[in-house]
């Protein structure tokens, strides 16, 4: 039935017949995927920046992320694109279009999207968003640097508008969302920023790293940036009220986490405590970290927000270090329904998963109930551990973790190396099990981001998995039996034209469903804007309903299920027979 | 060895025949216990360590009442700062009694009650330090209650470091010095602990000698018994969890001179 659906004008002609049923039988899936990297031209070896300097190895060591994907229909084809990125100093980023057959084609030099690995800036991360509405995804590129903003300009290419943007600020930015924290349908962007904004490249002092391994304060913080319109943003971090986080920030995850209609934000921190913002609805946020999460020591790498219980309530994922020599367990918050949350992890299955780095969850069987990808591993190398080397340093009276010159080199040392990726099935919302190696996602590379996305349109989820000094992985979706499903494709009127932060709520037989649309949660890796569901054995949705930014709630009334709607605020359902949803 | 022992429990545990010169203001500590009035509490037990620094029983108690303060305060497991009072306190006793063997002690175990309040990193920096004090208290004075508190603490490393077989080796010492002495209820501990360091060092046959040898000597022990009953993967959860750092470790020493 895959090939059937392959491209958008098939959805539509489906969409006249008889609703399509799949043969789920009931009997749980088996959630399988074919790693075709190679095969689809979608791998390429990632490198992290190699620093100068004697104390370069251990610079290096600090900053192994960089390896980054985002997913965006950037030439609005009706295929999900992806943007990879390079760290190391002249590296090209990749843009691989989407051919519409599973296989792509690097054409980031042709877009004009390749650079920004000069020798002061590193690239970090990156997302897609229409921050001028004009129905193109627009580029933003993060780097320990200053960020790059390329506006789409519709052929094919993109144009570099840094300079107009008001993204002047240096910042170590790790992580990028892109979200309307104002609900003024314009979307803001928020950057996570690592090491505090000392230019690492340019080393002045050797005071750099984190003055201390469970509390640190010295990190870069976050910085928001507000969307005039005019293709210029101001930075409104302090005023917003997140001047006081001083954290390590390594991902950001903004979703409504308390149902009143505004934007909420999660801060996943290295060496120390989250925080969690919650929106005040007048372009201020409160950081409530204290009562409704409490205050943690643990290494946050990753945030990503999806409802796993199906209670009509958004949770919250974050992954942690949980291993042979660090047991801090990840958080799997659920939410409680009064602004505090409960870390169930441990209750669910999902506290251990070594070192860990993105997470993103997905209905990968389409049985209504998302699953949960995680990767992991810090460093591969030689048989040589690099723990016990570490350890003599760490335990040193009166070391100064700050001062770059009392860290060991790693050379070609492991550290957390070697660790085989978690998949874990959802058993309806209780507990997870995990499948990763029935799967077939249990490699044992340095992963960092992951994007989620339907590459081929066939309603089945497949992942894009980047790595650290390794080569990135393309898994295709191939479960077999899996339940059907509904994709929504919203494009905002009023609301921002991508329709961050609405909601759309589902209803299929017992089960209510909630998805968010994301600006770019989980770390190092964007996944595609429309919404996903699995919905079992049902062959239609009785009920759909979006909220969208404006405050605007729409009831679209019963959809078919196994294809694509496209909704536009205001107009309903639309069917239209172009592949942007814009006619 | 002997010798040591006897003169150990003279310390902590027998009861002399004048009251000595900590005991009436440690008493008083204990009575602002029972009413949970914890600055006036801790005050006199400082006051009874620092007439008697060396006193087990006196180190001991204050850190529980430590514990129990930062407990009740902070539910669970207190908060790091709950626990600097008594290791500044403790700093400042060896700092005027350096030889104070069982004040070494208890400022290891101030450590490592401090452990399970602290993040993952610290942890390690924590239990480092308290490894340090156990030596030092070693150095001074060999005891069975050193050697044992020192081997357990090894065992509570993760593989990678190591420090499994040193711990053995101080439990096989602490071993040893109590089959020289008269036989003790809390003795069933180092069967207990040298199977678990045996196990953990993948000799696997000698942990058995070493647990059934343990329950012909003590055969109510239930840890013993729990042990020997299980086998693969079980035996290996019961073993890891004994052994799980993010657990409260009992560093209570009330068993060295409370009669069962």
């Amino acid at each position: 039935m895959g090939e059937a659906l392959k491209h958008p004008v098939a959805w539509i002609a489906l969409a006249a017949s008889p609703i399509v049923v799949l043969g789920w039988s009931g009997t749980a899936p088996k959630i399988k995927f074919t790693e075709v990297g190679q095969q689809s031209g979608a791998t390429y070896q990632h490198r992290t920046r190699r620093f100068q300097g004697p104390h370069g190895d251990v610079l290096r060591m600090f900053t192994s992320g960089g390896a980054a994907a985002a997913v965006g229909d950037y030439d609005g084809d009706g295929f999900d694109d992806i943007f990879v990125t390079d760290s190391d100093t002249g590296r090209r980023n990749h843009l691989l279009h989407n051919n519409g057959n599973f296989t792509f084609t690097d054409v980031a030099e042709q877009a004009g999207v390749a650079g920004g690995n000069d020798p002061l800036s590193i690239v970090s991360d990156a997302i897609f968003f229409d921050y001028d509405n004009d129905g193109r995804q627009d580029l933003l590129v993060a780097r320990f640097g200053t960020p790059i903003l390329y506006h789409n300009e519709g052929n094919g290419k993109f144009r570099d508008v840094t300079a107009t943007s008001g993204f002047n600020k240096f910042g170590n930015t790790i992580a990028v969302i892109a979200f309307d924290y104002d609900n003024d349908g314009l979307l803001d962007v928020m950057f996570g920023n690592y090491f505090k904004p000392v230019n690492l490249l340019d080393l002045r002092t050797p005071y750099v790293l984190p003055n201390d391994l469970d509390n640190a304060v010295n990190g870069g913080g976050v910085t928001l940036w507000r969307n005039l319109g005019n293709g210029r943003f101001v930075d409104v971090t302090e005023k917003a009220g997140f001047g006081k986080h001083t954290g390590w920030t390594l991902d950001i995850g903004h979703a409504d986490l308390n149902n009143d209609g505004f934007q909420d934000v999660y801060l996943a921190c290295d060496y120390g405590t989250d925080r969690i913002f919650f929106n005040n609805g007048d372009g201020t946020f409160r950081d409530a970290t204290e009562k409704s999460i409490g205050f943690d020591t643990r290494k946050g790498m990753n945030v990503d927000i999806a409802d796993y219980d199906n209670d009509g309530w958004l949770d919250i994922y974050v992954t942690n270090i949980t291993d042979e020599y660090m047991k801090e367990c990840n958080m799997l918050w659920h939410n409680n329904h009064d602004g505090t949350f409960t870390d169930v992890s441990k209750e669910t299955n999902t506290c251990a998963t070594l070192w860990g780095w993105a997470a993103k969850f997905g209905d990968f069987d389409n049985d209504g109930w998302p699953d949960l990808f995680v990767v992991n591993g810090l460093r591969s190398g030689s048989k040589e551990n690099y723990i016990p080397v570490l350890l003599n340093m760490i335990t040193k009276p009166g070391i100064d973790f700050t001062d770059i010159r009392s860290w060991p080199n790693i050379g070609n040392m492991t550290w957390s190396g070697y660790q085989k990726k978690k998949m874990f099935r959802n058993l309806a919302g209780g507990e997870f099990a995990e499948i990763s190696a029935a799967a077939g996602v249990d490699n044992d590379l340095d992963g960092r981001g992951i994007a989620v996305a339907d590459f081929d349109n066939d309603g089945r989820l497949d992942l894009f998995q980047t790595n650290a000094d390794q080569r990135s992985l393309l898994y295709r979706g191939v479960t077999q039996g899996g339940g059907n499903w509904v994709q929504f494709q919203l494009t905002g009127t009023k609301s921002n034209r991508d329709a961050i932060g609405a909601r759309i709520r589902i209803r299929t037989g017992g089960l209510t469903q909630i998805r968010e649309i994301d600006g770019g949660n989980g770390y190092a890796g964007q996944s595609m804007k429309r919404a996903h569901f699995g919905i079992g054995k049902a062959t239609a949705v009785e009920d759909v309903e979006i909220r969208w930014p404006s405050g605007r709630v729409e009831k679209i009334g019963s959809v078919a299920a196994n294809r694509l709607h496209r909704i536009v605020e205001g107009q309903g359902r639309v069917r239209e027979n172009d592949t942007n949803g814009n006619k | 060895m002997r010798l040591t022992i006897v003169a150990l429990l003279l310390t902590i545990g027998t009861a002399p025949a004048e009251n000595p010169p900590g005991e009436e203001v440690f008493e008083q500590g204990i009575r602002a216990l029972a009413s949970k009035d914890w600055d006036r509490a801790l005050g006199y037990l400082e006051a009874a360590l620092t007439a008697e620094p060396d006193n087990m029983r006196y180190g001991s108690e204050y850190r529980q009442a430590v514990l129990r303060r930062a407990q009740t305060l902070h539910p669970k497991e207190g908060q790091p700062q709950d626990f600097e009072r008594a290791l500044k306190f403790f700093e400042r006793l060896l700092t005027k009694c350096p030889t104070a063997a069982n004040a070494h002690l208890n400022y290891g175990f101030a450590y490592v009650d401090k452990i399970p309040a602290a993040g993952a990193i610290t942890q390690v920096i924590l239990a480092n330090t308290a490894l340090g004090e156990f030596t030092r208290s070693l150095e001074l004075n060999p005891s069975w209650i050193g050697y044992y508190t020192r081997g357990v603490s090894y065992l509570f490393w993760p593989k990678i470091f190591g420090r499994a077989k040193q711990g053995v080796s101080d439990l096989e010492t602490a071993l040893q010095m109590q089959k020289a002495a008269p036989k003790q209820p809390y003795h069933v501990r180092t069967w207990i602990a040298l199977g678990d360091g045996y196990w953990k060092t993948d000799e696997l046959d000698k942990a058995h000698s070493a647990w059934q040898e343990g329950l012909k000597q003590f055969p109510e022990s239930v840890a013993l018994q729990a042990r020997l009953a299980k086998n693969g993967d079980d035996l290996k959860d019961l073993v890891e969890s004994s052994l799980d750092p993010n657990k409260r470790v009992d560093t209570n020493l009330k068993d060295l001179w409370v009669k069962p």
